[in-house]
């Protein structure tokens, strides 16, 4: 059954459809949100809810792109969850212990050694670090456009902006992400640095 | 020099948009060529268009993190399509529409202080006991001499006659008692301000009852019944003065409308002695009072719902 059909099926009430269509796009989500919380436990909270809203709201999609309108849901989600963790700033339990979701064996490269993987994880680490330090917005658009690979025309239904918008927001996050591990230097491995980049300026 | 560091910060931003924009090929075929004239000749244009390549690269390149569970929906919650919306949603409209709530009940407040403060002089809240003073003795006078002018007036004439049998060079006169010259001014005040038919009434008293209001003696008890403290002197006060001659021409004015002696318990259960009294002085101020004390508490209340509503709309 192609995704037009399971939408119709979900639309009317078969949840056997819709859960076809969770399948299909957990990895997605999960791994958006995570990218914008960095905590595994808020992204699992946060991709169960989205899953739940689309399907207590299925009925009112009209079309259109449905990963657009997933991603909007989860998206919204997230937002609400760094708002709130703005009102109350809360230490995650995650933050006592290095957090060990970035290594995954199951993932390592045949063809890169024990070290490789080590410094790709490292790299992986710092990067999720610099994508947090990152306002909300411009957050919420490098991870829709850089990992999840939305376009700029879909990123913008997904947050409700102009082109114009993301454009700008994520100009300033490659950016700001750039000035971020250019400050962590020597703590980068060397294969990784950007200073061989930036030096010539 | 700040606006100096603002417009490097400026143009740099500039520049990271151009070239953010020319790595995912969003720009104008026009744009783009100039832009790549520029990158032939700029070294640290094209460093920063590298650096930016390898940002985007490395965050490409994030492995993906594993799911830690499926997110497959129960069957059971098919059978609710379209739940209610979430608590949140459904209070949305209470925050914005308290707080009009709030304004309204405060600016309705402060119009009734306002018509307080100019109406009544301040009398409600502020100087809560202004107007029981003023009010309270007429009230508790009046209705006693009403019943008791004649039998004070015979008892009083009785009296004098035999004070005058007793001190034959006491003059019974209608002229003022001896007392400070403050209470006489009062006195006098009062006397002025009495109607002709009031006027015609005081002699009655003084020729009769003023002789007994010397220092020397106190009131006749009967006589203090009518003035409401029996034991105090007669001169002791000004203001009894003034209410013995306030109620003396009420009482004799409105002695045939008024219910005799006996009746005027039952009259007051009634309803019919003092409320006549109550709506032209206490009732107006009590109400005030109550309105003001009801719409005090109704904007405080209104003020915490508010302030909660706001608060649970947030989380």
């Amino acid at each position: 059954m192609d995704e037009a059909s399971l939408i119709a099926a979900a639309q009317k009430g078969r949840m056997d459809a819709f859960n076809e269509l969770v399948l299909a796009y957990q990895h997605q989500v999960y791994n958006l949100a995570y990218r914008i919380l960095g905590d595994p436990a808020s992204a699992a909270d946060a991709t169960q809810e989205a899953f739940i809203s689309v399907f207590h709201s299925i009925a009112r999609f009209r079309g259109g792109s449905f990963k657009s309108y997933l991603m909007r849901t989860v998206t919204n989600g997230c937002y609400d969850e760094l708002r709130r963790r703005k009102r109350r700033p809360t230490t995650s339990f995650e933050d006592f212990g290095e957090r060990d979701e970035d290594a995954n064996p199951a993932l390592v490269n045949g063809h890169e050694g024990p070290e490789e993987y080590t410094e790709r994880q490292e790299m992986a680490r710092v990067i999720q670090a610099g994508i947090e330090t990152l306002p909300p917005d411009q957050r919420v658009t490098l991870v829709l456009s850089d990992v999840q690979g939305l376009s700029y025309q879909e990123i913008a239904e997904a947050t409700d902006v102009s082109l114009g918008t993301v454009k700008s927001r994520l100009a300033r996050a490659r950016g700001k992400l750039r000035d971020y591990l250019r400050s962590q230097g020597e703590l980068l491995p060397a294969r990784y640095r950007l200073e061989y980049v930036g030096s010539e300026e | 020099m700040a606006r100096l560091f603002r417009q490097q910060a400026t143009e740099r931003e500039r520049r990271d948009e151009l070239l953010s924009a020319y790595l995912d090929g969003q720009m104008s075929a026009e744009e783009r060529a100039r832009l790549e004239t520029q990158l032939a000749t700029d070294r640290p244009l094209r460093a920063e268009l590298e650096a930016l390549r390898h940002i985007v690269a490395l965050v490409r390149d994030l492995p993906p993190v594993p799911i830690p569970r499926n997110f497959i929906l129960p069957q059971t919650m098919a059978a609710h399509p379209r739940p209610v919306p979430p608590p949140r949603h459904r209070r949305a409209w209470a925050a914005p529409l308290l707080t009009a709530a709030t304004a309204f009940a405060s600016l309705l407040f402060v119009v009734v202080l306002a018509g307080d403060l100019l109406l009544l002089g301040g009398g409600g809240l502020f100087a809560p006991a202004a107007e029981p003073q003023m009010e309270a003795p007429r009230v508790a006078v009046e209705p006693s001499l009403v019943g008791e002018t004649v039998e004070v007036e015979k008892v009083v004439s009785e009296e004098v006659e035999a004070e005058e049998v007793a001190q034959p060079g006491v003059m019974p006169t209608a002229t003022p008692l001896p007392m400070p010259t403050a209470a006489t001014a009062e006195a006098e005040r009062y006397n002025m301000g009495t109607p002709e038919g009031i006027d015609a009434t005081v002699p009655a008293l003084g020729s009769g009852g003023e002789p007994i209001e010397e220092d020397t003696a106190p009131a006749s008890p009967v006589a203090e019944a009518g003035a409401v403290a029996p034991t105090a002197p007669a001169t002791t006060t000004a203001t009894m003065e003034k209410y013995a001659g306030d109620a003396e021409p009420t009482a004799s004015a409105v002695a045939e409308v008024m219910p005799p002696p006996e009746e005027e318990a039952g009259a007051v259960e009634d309803g019919r002695g003092i409320p006549e009294d109550e709506t032209s002085g206490l009732a107006p101020v009590t109400l005030w009072r109550v309105l003001e004390v009801t719409l005090g508490l109704t904007v405080l209340v209104l003020a915490l719902v508010t302030v909660w509503a706001w608060h649970a709309r947030r989380r």
